[in-house]
């Protein structure tokens, strides 16, 4: 039976390095995702993401355990995110990937999908990438750790330090902009 | 149609939200929303259109992310796992790549450079072409320095290393065919003190080698240079020489021209 986060970290304090290895392991992923997601820079995702195991590898003696690991790691993740968007003082704009072949993709892509399925899929993606980045933080951060992450309101509320309202007050406006940037974006495309 | 009215009595947002992610706390607090659905055609259109923005969210997915934490960021993490590597490679196999690096290293040690009519010429290397072999168009300074591959010197120190092995494994295999079988322990044990021996030795022809190279290179290096300033000298005097050729032929040329002229002058005074 796999250990839990928790279990984990217990071992990773008491000096147990590959205890830490396998929080790693397990988590690097959305990590990086939410980070993509956040700060919309596939490079920077990265960083933020090495970064924030970095600072809990540190920070580890004192994590007492009041949250769930997940959550405290989200917090770091988080405040990294924040303060890239804040260093660097723009809307995060999200890039496709850079060396992105779509005949590469279609080879890789299930036998089931077409060419065109594919084109298809990264256009939407694209128009979901450009609607995000227009997105205020607080509303980005609310609808990608809600949808992505399958946070709950109150989890979320805590993450990010702000009343439970005002996480669903977020949800619904983001989504509201979301719904009205992927209409005049299809529209525009037809 | 999302312009009827909608005659919710709480917040309508709030709860439309919790409607759509299901997280709405106790199915008690969701139930006045959900009997609401079913009178409201503006609040039922919203949710299928932002269950729509949804679906297309979903399909959003991050690149892959090319990189491994565990090879990079934690690795402070994990220990000193860069240099175990190193330790867990096999004696024979450090043998080997000494080895190797001593004929690749040997190999470009062999620099043949040479300056001639037709420039300069840099070589690499045991390769020499045939009309090296047969010594034209080479400086004869050059061609006396220039180690061939059988007579390297690096070789006989290979040679003997081989030699060695070759006695050792005789040894060991007849030592095995003996009465007295060794204990595990002596076993390893010896073969421990032999790979060290064998690395000892291994390295000292390495820096061995290392120190030759470095002499041949200086010492090609000083030929090359004395090579290029005789080839200079040389080519200036050939350029000085075919420099007054050509001004004795165009002298000859314009007294030839001049000597017309007159003839022409002189014909069309008679005339």
């Amino acid at each position: 039976m796999p250990w839990t986060d928790e279990e984990l970290v217990a071992k990773s304090i008491s000096g147990d390095a590959d205890s830490f290895n396998e929080l790693v392991l397990r988590w690097e992923r959305p990590i990086y995702a939410l980070a993509y997601r956040t700060i919309g820079r596939e490079e920077d995702a990265r960083d933020v993401c090495q970064e924030t195991f970095l600072r809990a590898f540190r920070a580890l003696p004192g994590f007492r355990g009041q949250a769930k690991f997940s959550s405290w790691l989200y917090r770091i993740a988080l405040n990294l995110c924040r303060d890239w968007v804040r260093r660097e003082r723009r809307t995060p704009v999200v890039q496709p990937p850079e060396d992105m072949d779509l005949i590469e993709m279609a080879a890789a892509a299930e036998p089931s999908e077409s060419i065109e399925d594919l084109v298809a899929r990264k256009d939407l993606t694209r128009l979901v990438e450009r609607a995000m980045a227009l997105l205020p933080e607080e509303q980005r951060t609310a609808i990608v750790l809600k949808e992505y992450h399958g946070l709950t309101f109150q989890e979320i509320a805590d993450l990010v330090g702000c009343p439970l309202s005002t996480v669903k007050t977020r949800l619904y406006q983001g989504l509201t902009v979301l719904r009205r940037e992927l209409a005049r974006n299809n529209k525009a495309k037809l | 149609m999302t312009d009827s009215f909608c005659g919710y009595t709480g917040d309508r947002d709030q709860a439309l939200v919790a409607y759509l992610y299901e997280d709405g706390g106790d199915a008690g607090g969701r139930a006045p929303f959900d009997d609401h659905l079913t009178t409201c055609a503006r609040c039922r259109d919203e949710v299928a259109a932002l269950r729509g923005v949804r679906a297309q969210l979903a399909r959003w997915a991050p690149p892959e992310p090319a990189f491994n934490l565990i090879d990079g960021g934690a690795q402070s993490a994990r220990g000193n796992r860069s240099t175990q590597w190193w330790r867990e490679i096999p004696a024979w196999a450090q043998v080997a790549a000494a080895l190797l690096f001593l004929g690749v290293s040997a190999g470009i040690a062999n620099l043949d450079a040479r300056y001639d009519a037709n420039g300069l010429h840099l070589r690499t290397g045991w390769m020499q072409p045939q009309a090296d072999a047969a010594g034209g168009g080479r400086p004869a300074s050059a061609a006396v320095v220039a180690a061939d591959g059988a007579a390297a010197p690096w070789r006989a120190d290979l040679v003997a290393l081989e030699r060695q092995l070759k006695d050792e494994v005789r040894t060991i295999q007849t030592s095995s065919r003996a009465e007295t079988a060794p204990t595990a322990a002596q076993v390893i044990r010896a073969s421990a003190t032999a790979d060290a021996d064998l690395l000892r030795r291994v390295r000292a022809i390495v820096d061995e080698s290392e120190k030759r190279q470095q002499r041949e290179l200086a010492l090609r290096v000083a030929e090359v240079m004395r090579d290029v300033t005789t080839q200079r000298r040389a080519d200036l005097v050939n350029i000085d020489r075919m420099l007054g050729f050509v001004q004795t032929k165009v002298g000859v040329e314009v007294m030839k021209d001049r000597q017309r002229l007159d003839l022409l002058y002189r014909a069309s005074q008679r005339q």
